[in-house]
């Protein structure tokens, strides 16, 4: 085996392995990068290693190469999405849909699950934190289909997997970050927004799908609840004085963007203020608030923004010791065909998602994967949709699944952990069925683009 | 002794003319050395964000670098005059005073001046730029009032002088920003670049001349203490190589230029000329502009006079020698 | 803290999300550690105001763009130099309240001591040499952008670019404090030095309501 292939392996071996001991992946990262470049730099000047690596174009770019993080334009859209995020979810939004829509749906069998999900897909079309969405979904709906008899891991399940696809409908962080670590034209923030838009609704109408079906077929798991009022004009004017709000502040964020009326970064900060609005008409904003609501925004980007640190670090590193050509040739060299290279590197991604996170794939691994992609001749925006899909599964892949973990901390203590296991497998499912259609049938991703912007 | 340069390019390779020669150096010199200088390329942001090549090539944590330096103008304000000058020479004329008329050694003076530790090299150039891509027609100075257009260097200060809302959305999402009327004009580049960007599938109007840009170089910079360990016979070929890639990047954009440009007409597009009374009002903001720039820095001012001196002399043969276009 | 305990309303926020997912090692605290993560929660709490100010940059930039077609490359730049000081300067507090993710499938099962052992030795091996390497080259990438008078590359842009890049050098001599003073923590926790503070009645602010991040 070449002396490249080896080192390439073992910066991933490493950082595996160091990821395993609980510090923080984007020490980790960085961490990585400094030991393999002292190893790098050892095999050259003691072991005359014929390798084109140095410490100054290594670790010594990492300046230069943390500048170009600071002064993107595209990224200022990702600590303000997030702080439209955590501001609407203190506008108190969602429960006042949640009570609405309850009205509306709760009659039909299934209906809880129903009214969780539509809830879920509004949610994510106006922001993309998935810890605020998987909590709010599940404390919101949880008691109520407890309460109503809903078989634990149905109704877990459906509120665990509902509250990921905000990552994946625009607006979307991962969106953002992948559009600027593929810095190219042809996948830009607006192209992936759109690209993202029908599969996320297609999901959503999949998981509504699941909702129904399942319990036509095995009944007791969601019993049709007694004692409902009949749905009328006021409850149908109840869920439209709710919806209103959510819709205003889609409009003005996707609109804007798709409209043309803004940039992508500068919806966020529109998107940013509406949510601040609407906190203040709801009455829910306050000084306490606003504060806590800031302080929040910080520490979220703060870590996404370190992990980027770290891993620009470790791509760099990675890079001197040969790491693009060892991918490259090795994605080339498979022998099944281009169809065959792309399954392969979502397979990776899917297998890779059980244990890393978006930020860390979405850094290290699309860079080294999308000029292969490019060079087979596919759609970057179909193979980038395909990849969100992929790593929004990851959210419900155990070990690491962070819908799993949020989920476990508010569910009601008789669902058990195994019970959220059995609930999101159908999810799974659905997900793998997902990505099974936009791989086959592309215009999902790429139709919505193209009469956009052709 | 041997050399292996790591060279970050601020163009992707496959952009002709721009770009392209950057490649093409990279395996000439490689050849042409019988492998006595060896040049990896690492195509935009691979490697080192395309705005600091200068910096880190000065630094020497890399070897070398390829770029348009116009974008160092925030570091090194006389450098424009080597990248693109608004109402400045035509390529060839450019070529002459770069080679003849002291340019080379001027430009190594203006970096030094600056502190910055590199060679430059001439290592491409292409024809002019159009004068961008517009949602509506230019008929006189004050259409460009109000009008949002992304506009690059000292063209951007003009324009913004005479009222335009100038910005520098990223390249990326300029189709989009145009697409959409967030921005209502662009600039690029020239038509055989233009066309990967896919301009012309969004507006009708290309405008002609590029008055902000008659040429575009891009040079090779390399560490200064990695050319001076670099032995006679390899310093002789890397400017043989710059020179012939110069030669051959002019040649590729002059080669494609015409019949894109001539496929747009097809599509509808509308290469319209800009007025000869706006181009006129338009040459003397630059001049304006041009002039303050002297007054702010020294360097600046040496290298403008030293072009204006050679443009008037070269005025007269450039009016009378050549064919006019339509003959 | 649980999460029903939230609020009278019962309302979840997304910092309850972080509580469920964030597995904190608890560390004793220091003195010298106490005053250094006073100082780096003070520096970020006051930097997250940045972005109120960045969302008014840009409402200021979109509108000055549709009612007054006025020219924004300024605006532009503003809005990622204030937010990227945002981020930057918030580093080292995300750091002090512990809020970087890890893999907590091992971790949350080791007993704290190991914990702390695992502490000590990412501290030493992994954070601070790469923060070592990192503040080593961006002081002279700053002060050569201060040599040069490096402005934007835009005519119309900012001056002064060398504010945020020495910025960059200070947020990450920052997180270096920050590590420092967790790695007092953790030699407290260890070895008994510096004397751990025995922890007072009502917790110190940064456990308290701070100790709240979130995985978007
Ligand atoms: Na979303
Ligand atoms: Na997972």
């Amino acid at each position: 085996m070449e002396l490249e292939t080896l080192f390439v392996i073992g910066m991933f071996l490493t950082f595996g392995a160091l990821l395993m001991t609980g510090f923080p992946v984007a020490w980790v990262l960085g961490g990585t990068a400094v030991i393999w470049t002292v190893v790098g730099v050892v095999a050259v000047e003691n072991f005359g290693a014929n390798l084109w690596f140095d410490y100054p174009s290594s670790m010594g770019l990492a300046p230069e190469r943390i500048w170009g993080i600071v002064e993107s334009e595209t990224l200022v859209a990702l600590p303000m999405f997030i702080f439209m995020g955590i501001m609407l979810d203190q506008s108190g939004i969602a429960e006042r849909l949640m009570n609405s829509m309850v009205k509306l749906f709760g009659a039909v069998r299934g209906g809880y699950a129903v009214t969780v999900i539509v809830i879920g897909v509004l949610l994510a079309a106006t922001t993309g934190i998935i810890g605020a969405s998987v909590v709010l979904l599940g404390m919101l709906s949880l008691p109520v289909m407890m309460e109503n008899k809903y078989d634990k891991g149905f109704a877990v399940g459906t509120a665990c997997a509902t509250g990921t696809l905000g990552i994946l409908i625009p607006p979307s962080i991962m969106l953002v970050l992948m559009a600027d670590r593929l810095a190219v034209p042809e996948a830009s923030v607006g192209d992936l927004f759109m690209g993202a838009f029908l599969p996320g609704l297609m999901l959503g109408t999949m998981y509504v799908g699941y909702a129904i079906l399942r319990p036509l077929l095995q009944p007791n798991v969601a019993p049709v609840p007694e004692g409902l009022g009949k749905v009328d004009i006021s409850v149908i004017w109840e869920v439209c004085k709710a919806v209103v709000p959510t819709a205003a502040l889609i409009l003005g964020v996707l609109g804007s963007i798709f409209a043309g009326l803004a940039t992508p970064t500068e919806a966020s900060g529109v998107g940013a203020l509406g949510a601040l609005l609407l906190a203040l008409f709801a009455g829910r904003l306050n000084l306490p608030v606003l504060r806590s609501s800031l302080y929040q925004t910080t520490r979220t980007a703060s870590f996404i923004f370190a992990i980027f640190l770290g891993a620009t670090a470790f791509s760099v590193v990675l890079r001197g010791l040969g790491g693009d050509e060892v991918i490259e040739s090795a994605l080339l060299g498979l022998p099944f065909g281009p169809y065959g290279v792309i399954l392969t590197i979502l397979f990776g991604v899917f297998l890779l998602g059980f244990f890393l996170d978006w930020v860390e794939i979405t850094l290290i691994i699309l860079p080294l994967v999308a000029p292969v992609v490019q060079q087979l001749g596919f759609d970057l925006v179909w193979f980038t949709i395909l990849f969100a899909i992929c790593l929004q599964t990851s959210f419900l892949t155990p070990p690491v699944g962070f819908a799993l973990f949020y989920i476990k901390g508010v569910a009601p203590p008789e669902i058990k952990v195994t019970d959220i296991y059995r609930g999101v497998v159908p999810f799974i499912i659905i997900q793998l069925v997902a990505l099974a259609i936009v791989f086959l049938v592309p215009e999902i991703a790429t139709w919505l683009p193209s009469v956009a912007y052709d | 002794d041997d050399l292996r340069w790591k060279m970050p390019v601020a163009f992707a390779t496959n952009l002709p003319g721009l770009g392209s020669p950057a490649a093409w150096v990279a395996d000439n010199l490689t050849t042409a050395s019988n492998g006595s200088i060896r040049v990896r390329v690492y195509e935009p942001g691979e490697l080192v964000p395309p705005f600091d090549i200068l910096q880190s090539v000065s630094d020497g944590k890399v070897s070398a670098g390829y770029t348009w330096i116009g974008y160092d103008q925030g570091k090194v304000p006389a450098v424009p005059l080597f990248a693109a000058v608004p109402f400045g020479m035509k390529p060839w004329a450019y070529i002459g005073w770069y080679y003849y008329g002291g340019g080379h050694d001027m430009l190594q003076q203006v970096y030094a001046n600056k502190g910055f530790n590199v060679h430059a090299q001439l290592c491409g150039i292409i024809g002019p730029e159009t004068a961008g891509w517009y949602a509506n027609k230019i008929e006189t100075l004050e259409d460009y009032d109000g009008m949002k257009i992304r506009f690059a260097g000292l063209g951007g200060k003009v324009l913004e002088r005479l009222g335009a809302s100038v910005t520098m959305i990223p390249g990326g999402e300029l189709y989009q920003a145009l697409e959409k009327g967030t921005i209502d004009a662009t600039e690029f580049s020239m038509p055989a670049i233009d066309q990967i960007l896919g301009f012309n599938q969004v507006v009708k109007y290309n405008l002609f001349p590029g008055w902000h840009q008659q040429f575009t170089a891009q040079y090779l910079l390399i560490n200064k203490d990695e050319w001076d360990d670099a032995s006679e016979s390899q310093q002789a070929l890397v400017e043989a190589s710059c020179t012939a890639a110069t030669t051959l990047g002019l040649a590729e954009g002059e080669y494609r230029n015409g019949a894109v440009l001539a496929g747009f007409q097809d599509e509808g597009v509308q290469a319209d000329q800009i007025p000869r009374e706006v181009l006129l009002e338009l040459k003397a903001v630059t001049e304006e502009v041009l002039e303050e720039e002297s007054e702010r820095d020294a360097d600046f001012k040496r290298v403008y006079d030293s072009q204006q001196e050679f443009m008037e002399t070269y005025k007269v043969w450039d009016s009378r020698a050549y064919l006019p276009s339509d003959l | 803290m649980t999460v029903s305990d939230q609020g009278p309303s019962g309302h979840p926020t997304v910092t309850d999300a972080d509580e469920l997912i964030h597995h904190h090692t608890e560390l004793p605290d220091t003195g010298i550690s106490r005053l250094l993560d006073r100082a780096l929660t003070a520096i970020g709490k006051l930097a997250s105001w940045f972005w109120v100010v960045v969302t008014g940059v840009i409402i200021w930039a979109v509108v000055g763009r549709y009612a007054f077609g006025q020219g924004s490359v300024l605006l532009e730049e503003l809005q990622w130099h204030i937010a990227g000081a945002g981020w930057l300067l918030g580093l080292a507090y995300t750091l002090v309240v512990d809020d970087h993710v890890r893999v907590d499938v091992i971790h949350e099962r080791l007993s704290l001591k190991t914990q702390g052992w695992i502490e000590l030795f990412g501290l030493l091996l992994l954070l601070l040499p790469f923060l070592g390497i990192a503040i080593y080259e961006m002081i002279p990438y700053a002060l050569s952008s201060y040599q040069v008078g490096e402005t934007s590359q835009a005519p119309a842009g900012l001056p002064h670019r060398w504010v945020l890049k020495a910025i960059l050098a200070l947020a990450f001599m920052l997180i270096a404090l920050a590590a420092v003073s967790r790695l007092f923590k953790v030699t407290a926790l260890l070895f008994g030095f510096p004397r751990p503070l025995k922890p007072r009645t009502s917790q110190p602010e940064t456990h308290s309501q701070d100790q709240q991040g979130d995985a978007a």
